[in-house]
């Protein structure tokens, strides 16, 4: 039933039960969203820095014009300005009186900043409506059109969130580097009769007792061994394919991940599809896209607050009406509000030793 | 082969062959070139050890020098320091290793440059100025010098488990703290030696009584080393006896106009002041013997160009590479002023004239960053810079390329030279026993 | 030479005795020809840095900081033990030791430690009081001087005691100080063995009490005698054979044995070359420094395991599959090694047994080895090949002929040679150089599967390795083999009963003490290889303790050229 093998080494594991499937094990080194930021997919330009955005809430907020020109004059100059920070951290508004903006962010008005309008991104046809579908990318990579990754529409025109696969968004990279080493590592578990051959694979995505671990330059380390949580909350199975050294997902069900309550508590995906390739240096790279619920996101950015929001995220209110407004997916019953927004990650994953927490250790043999 | 060989031979081929470190002659600031004692009052004057740290490091491709070793020729953004690139040594390639811990941003690398580990809890370990500051600042009445220079109170200097010196981000109060009404004149000051100095001498004593017993114990081959011994013990007695005699006057000691009133370098115009005025406060300070240890923090705060929006730090990752220069040209322009702020700190440090050197001479300054690329949080080919030889305890003019190997061998080689008792220093992967013998004179 | 070498040189045929002829297995000096006797010179040690710090820990315990560096130990005839007896004291060392020694006194008198290591409360703590002072100096210094202190010393401690106190206004602080020129002083920092004539045979000398006890504990432990042993030596008993073996077998049991054990192996396999190891991190990212500290773990964890919990056959060191391994290592052998305990806490050692199959196979098909014998960027089958004769079989190989270039091997891929095995052909065509390289490459050739941080691969540069080699005469596979070929060679025997005999010794065994060597090589083959029972009738040997008179000049030594030859090698070869 088990045999791990290291594809690129003549390694394979003594089979514990039976030989008939090939395993081989990955633990998730990098995860953030895939985007392809250009020169021209925002057409009103990205949007103006923070220091700008807030200048425009201060004359929405009731500033004068002169109020406003005086700070504007300050800012330049590289002087203090208490009380526009103190009215900035204080934007929300409900029935009138000042509330924080980041934990009442529908309170803060809404200043209609503009979403990435461009032809290419990254992602897979959720919904199945074509090529021709209005809003819908290509995917540079495949090539495939009608692509749904509204994430990137909705956040794709922040400096914070603009960024290529080799250039990082500074968030996702912010994010990430949180992430990979303060919650216990993602494992994907491929298995199929024979991984060298094209044919029909189960895909495994689970998470882990231990962190990833890191080489001491930073970079991920091939062949450490991790034990599987058995928490069914983090344990998801998908039927899928192998073809030419790339796996997809087949069945496209459901993804549930606990995750960092730093960013997120949970990373849940629906109607999840996969494109995995497999590296000849043992390691793997792809995509994972589906539908994610969008207020978790805002939460994740919104714990930044006054602080982050100028150094990093920028405008953090503006995300909750950008994200609210391109939601595509599950509607409230109620309100119509889409609760869910279309998504496409980039995943590197290096090779790794995998088993079940309480399963005995497999050996492992060179032929 | 042929060469006759004996123990000091072996010794240097075991070291030449496996790159142990030399153990370095820390009793020469009170040797001549011929091995003996100056007269106290005709003594050199003490080394100064100082610390520069600036922010968001350089562009790649744009500070290293294109050659190694002596005569480099200085790249575009490093190209303002010319005057001094003849006492500067450049050490290009090393790295921060994390070892598995998360890159805090901005945080980790200033950690591991100054303290060479990430801390752990309370048990973080100390930053290299106060080991330094331990050897060469006991006997100053002020141990070390903290400055912020663009605001803050932000401070890199810490002492094990973690306590802070603070920084002085205002000139006024920094002119206050060491010209004001509690400073002496070192020169008519009554000399009072250290009690612990006094204490260690004596206590020496009851070893140097054994010498007889023990030569007539042991065999003539050994009597030799046993001589070499007892040599080695009779210069740290020596070295003792230096420190409890009156020093030098300090003929080059003056006291420092005034200054009334100069707020903290919030904006580029007054850091630009600023740090001309701490480096003549820290001249006169030196100058007076009031310190042999000073940090500068030049930070970054909220740092801004003069009518520009961004501070310097978000525009590290907002800012578009500019297509036609290939690099970020706000955050060059900001690269540019603190090369040429750091500049002017050392040309002010060089103006200030004791006898036939200057302040500059006697001191040993470090400049480290915290990102090899701020832009993309980069923690190798860090840039790295010595100026000065300190009484010429380092080889200067050298650019040295350590690709690979930790940062920490920099720290390592500077506290050898200024006399901390180290083998190594730094932890888990940051850790390192190998100084850069290259730059060691 | 021995018999079994001579053989050996006749098998390798005659382009390789110019090298064997250079090969000298043990060092043998000559000896005093005084008296009758088989006697060696007496040696003073300078401690070793790790004797430092055993005493340190022994004396004033585990958590006192030394805060010092130490200067570079000497490698002469392949061990730091014997290099111990020809080194001194520099002005820089003196000043390390001397901060060293203020750090650990001033340590041992704070408030955290003193109620614990002090026997006694001063009547004023800002005032001089000589009797606790006494108290204190002359159970320390009984420790630290590895014999009572004379009055004479005593009295010199406790005025620098009482005067440090006067200065400084502080009881323990001049108490400290005193304590901190103790640890400064040569009693201290060097191993003095005291000599006396010896009753039993006139004319002859052997060591006095005390110096038989530190003989026997830096033999055992690495360390200074505990309390008990300074007590047998007081009453005489070392002196006797019943007491002596009653001491032998008390420390020979002890938990301070492995200690000892240890020392004797990080000197044997130059562990001590792991401070200044490093791997280019781009080529070798999973060698991280915990890694490396690991792995030199691993292979002491391994022969101790062997020699000691198991008390097996000592040259099963080159063959045991078993062994101890962390999850950081179980990614550079590429086998799972998970964790037992909650994530975050530190990596705990687990044993682990490599297949029949697998090329991993004894010590030197470990990390520790293979990393350790190969420069920062790549493998070297000479280096490692160079390490076996010198470091398994205690042969010493000459250096590169000083004129010869290795621009051909530098280059990776020159002339169209992917492998190291190809680069090298170049040397073999070469007549200065294939002499040596022909008794060298061959054994490292086995060991190509373990790149330059030991890790396992199949291909160096896309093409695949031959892992075959060779060892006087005997060919084998892979690394295995290679293993095994040491394990039957009667010279990895001989090299573990000299070096051991010269660490105890803290010298190279002269001519005359051949015939014990013979003696304790036969003896040690018939109790299966246990090492412990070597150690046991080494230090029975009168050979420790029987001493020449106290020479007017310098022993005629050999000069320690081994050290020279290792530099150059390797410089060259980097």
């Amino acid at each position: 039933m088990k045999r791990i093998v290291l594809a690129s080494l003549t390694l394979a594991c003594l089979p514990l039960a039976n030989a008939a499937a090939e395993t081989r094990h990955f633990a998730i080194s990098w995860f953030s969203q895939a985007t392809y930021s250009n020169d021209h997919d925002c057409s009103q330009g990205v949007h103006p820095a923070v220091e700008e955005v807030y200048l425009r809430y201060a004359a929405k907020l009731g500033a004068t014009p002169q109020q406003v020109a005086e700070w504007r004059r300050k800012i330049m100059n590289g002087d203090e300005v208490r009380d526009l920070d103190q009215l900035i951290m204080n934007r929300g508004r409900i029935d009138g009186k000042p509330v924080n903006p980041y934990t009442h962010p529908a309170s803060v008005v809404d200043l209609s900043l503009p979403g990435l309008d461009g032809k290419e991104g990254f992602g897979f046809d959720l919904d199945g409506k074509g090529a021709d579908q209005p809003g819908s990318f290509q995917d540079p990579e495949t090539k495939e059109r009608g692509v749904d990754h509204n994430l990137y529409r909705a956040l794709g025109c922040t400096r914070a969130f603009r960024g290529s696969l080799a250039s990082r968004p500074t968030y996702w990279a912010w994010a990430w580097g949180q992430l990979k080493d303060s919650q216990p590592a993602w494992l994907i578990t491929l298995e199929g009769a024979d991984l060298k051959k094209d044919g029909p694979v189960t895909v495994g995505i689970d998470r882990a007792y231990e962190y990833l671990r890191s080489n001491s330059d930073g970079s991920p380390r091939f062949d450490m061994a991790y034990r599987v949580d058995p928490d069914p909350r983090s344990r998801n199975q998908f039927k899928g394919e192998l073809r030419d050294g790339v796996v997809t997902i087949t069945e496209h069900g459901k993804l549930r991940l606990l995750q960092n309550p730093l960013v997120s508590p949970e990373f849940n995906l629906k109607d999840v599809h996969l494109r995995l390739e497999l590296k000849a240096d043992r390691s793997a790279r792809g995509f994972m896209g589906g539908y994610t619920p969008w207020r978790p996101i805002y939460w994740g950015i919104a714990g930044v607050g006054f602080g982050g929001e100028q150094q990093v995220t920028g405008d953090v209110p503006g995300f909750y009406h950008l994200l609210k407004r391109y939601a595509d997916a599950d509607p409230d019953p109620v309100t119509g509000q889409n609760e869910s927004i279309s998504a496409t990650y980039y995943i590197e994953a290096v090779p790794a030793f995998v088993k079940d927490a309480g399963a005995p250790t497999p050996q492992v043999t060179r032929r | 082969m042929s060469k006759g060989l004996n123990r000091r031979t072996v010794l240097r081929g075991m070291l030449g062959g496996t790159a142990v470190s030399v153990a370095l002659p820390f009793l020469d600031c009170f040797l001549n070139t011929n091995g003996t004692a100056l007269a106290a009052t005709g003594g050199e004057l003490p080394v100064v050890f100082g610390s520069w740290f600036q922010n968001l490091g350089f562009n790649p491709g744009r500070w290293k020098p294109a050659t190694l070793g002596a005569n480099y020729q200085n790249n575009a953004e490093m190209k303002v320091l010319d005057p001094f690139r003849d006492r500067i040594n450049v050490i290009s390639g090393t790295k921060y290793f994390l070892d598995g811990r998360p890159l805090e941003t901005h945080v980790s690398g200033v950690q591991i440059a100054t303290m060479g580990s990430l801390p752990l809890g309370v048990n973080s370990d100390p930053s290299l100025d106060t080991t330094i500051a331990d050897v060469i600042g006991n006997r100053t009445r002020f141990k070390s010098i903290e400055i912020a220079l663009s605001g803050g109170r932000q401070s890199l200097s810490r002492r094990k488990g973690g306590a802070i010196n603070p920084s002085e981000p205002s000139p006024a109060a920094l002119y206050t703290r060491l010209f004001g009404p509690e400073f002496r004149d070192p020169n008519s000051a009554e000399f009072t030696p250290d009690p612990q100095v006094m204490a260690r001498r004596s206590v020496l004593s009851a070893v140097s009584e054994e010498r007889k017993a023990v030569m007539q114990r042991v065999g003539a081959s050994d009597r030799a080393r046993l001589d070499e011994y007892f040599t080695s013990l009779r210069q740290v007695e020596q070295q003792l006896d230096m420190e409890l005699q009156k020093p030098a006057p300090m003929a080059a000691c003056s006291i420092p106009e005034k200054i009334e009133q100069a707020e903290p370098g919030r904006n580029v115009a007054a850091v630009e002041r600023n740090n001309q005025l701490f480096a003549g406060l820290l001249a006169h300070a030196i100058a007076c013997g009031q310190t042999r240890v000073f940090n500068m923090n030049f930070g970054t705060q909220g740092l801004r160009t003069p009518g520009g929006v961004r501070d310097w730090h978000s525009l590290t990752h907002e800012e578009p590479i500019d297509p036609q220069l290939g690099y970020q040209k706000d955050v060059t322009w900001f690269i540019e002023f603190a090369t040429k702020t750091f500049a002017s700190f050392l040309t002010t440090l060089d103006s200030y004239k004791e006898g036939p050197g200057s302040v500059l001479d006697r001191t040993l300054v470090l400049w480290q960053t915290d990102h090899g690329y701020a832009r993309t949080h980069t923690m190798d080919d860090l840039p790295i810079l010595t100026v000065g030889s300190g009484n010429g305890r380092l080889k200067t003019g050298l650019h040295v390329v350590a690709t690979g190997d930790p940062s920490t061998r920099v720290g390592l080689t500077v506290q050898q030279v200024m006399g901390v008792p180290l083998n190594s220093w730094g932890r888990l992967s940051n850790e390192t026993s190998k100084p850069l013998t290259d730059i060691i004179a | 030479m021995s018999e079994a070498k001579m053989k050996k040189s006749r098998l390798i045929g005659a382009a390789v005795v110019v090298a064997v002829a250079a090969v000298t297995a043990v060092t043998l000096l000559p000896g005093s020809d005084d008296h009758k006797f088989s006697a060696g010179p007496s040696v003073t040690r300078r401690l070793t840095a790790e004797q430092y710090r055993n005493i340190v820990q022994d004396v004033f315990g585990g958590d006192i900081d030394l805060g010092g560096r130490f200067e570079p130990d000497m490698r002469v005839d392949g061990l730091l033990a014997v290099g111990a007896s020809q080194v001194s004291i520099t002005a820089a060392g003196m000043e390390q030791y001397d901060a060293m020694g203020r750090a650990v006194a001033a340590q041992a008198v704070d408030a955290n430690h003193r109620d614990m290591l002090v026997p006694c409360k001063p009547a004023s703590p800002v005032a001089a009081d000589e009797k606790c002072a006494r108290e204190f100096l002359s159970k320390v210094g009984r420790l630290l001087y590895r014999r009572p202190l004379t009055e004479e010393q005593l009295s010199a401690y406790l005025t620098a005691a009482s005067e440090a106190t006067r200065i400084t206004g502080d009881f323990y602080q001049g108490l400290g100080l005193s304590l901190a020129s103790m640890l400064s002083s040569p009693s201290f920092l060097f191993v003095e063995q005291i000599v006396e004539p010896d009753p039993e045979h006139k004319g002859g000398f052997r060591l006095d009490d005390y110096s038989v006890a530190a003989q026997l504990s830096f033999f055992l432990w690495n360390s200074a005698p505990d309390s008990m042993l300074l007590s047998a030596a007081a009453a005489g008993e070392l002196q006797t054979r019943r007491g002596l073996e009653r001491q032998v077998k008390r420390m020979m049991t002890s938990p301070r044995l492995e200690q000892g054990v240890r020392a004797f192996f990080v000197d044997q396999l130059r562990f001590d070359e792991f401070e200044v190891l490093a791997k280019d991190a781009a080529l070798f990212p999973k060698f991280s420094a915990q890694a490396a500290a690991d792995a030199r773990e691993q292979t002491m964890k391994t022969v101790l395991d062997v020699v000691l919990t198991r008390n097996a056959d000592y040259r099963e060191i080159f063959t045991t599959r078993k062994t101890f391994l962390t999850p950081e290592l179980g990614a550079i052998y590429q086998v799972p090694i998970f964790k037992e305990g909650p994530n975050g806490s530190p990596d705990e050692w687990q044993p682990y047994e490599f297949a029949a199959d697998d090329p991993r196979g004894g010590i030197l098909t470990q990390v520790a080895f293979t990393a350790l014998h190969s420069p920062a960027g790549r493998g070297s089958p000479t280096l490692r090949g160079k390490a076996v004769r010198e470091i398994a079989l205690c042969q010493t190989v000459p250096p590169p002929p000083a004129d010869v270039s290795f621009t051909e091997f530098e280059n990776n891929t020159a002339h169209g040679a992917s492998t190291a095995r190809e680069r090298l052909a170049a040397h073999a065509t070469v007549p200065s150089c294939s002499g040596c390289h022909k008794i060298i490459d061959p054994i490292g050739f086995a060991l190509e599967n373990f790149d330059g941080a030991g890790e396992f691969r199949t291909t160096e540069n896309g093409s695949p390795i031959d892992p075959t080699g060779e060892i006087d005469g005997i060919s084998y596979r892979d690394a295995g083999g290679l293993g095994q070929a040491i394990y039957d060679n009667p010279a990895a025997v001989t090299c573990v009963v000299d070096r051991l005999s010269a660490r105890a010794l803290g010298r190279t065994p002269m001519k005359e003490e051949r015939k014990w060597l013979r003696e304790l090589r036969a003896d040690f083959e018939k109790s299966g290889h246990r090492l412990p029972a070597l150690m046991q009738e080494i230090a029975l040997s009168d050979a420790l303790y029987r001493v020449g008179p106290p020479k007017a000049a310098p022993a005629n030594r050999l000069p320690p050229t081994e050290e020279i030859i290792t530099a150059e090698l390797e410089r060259h070869h980097e």
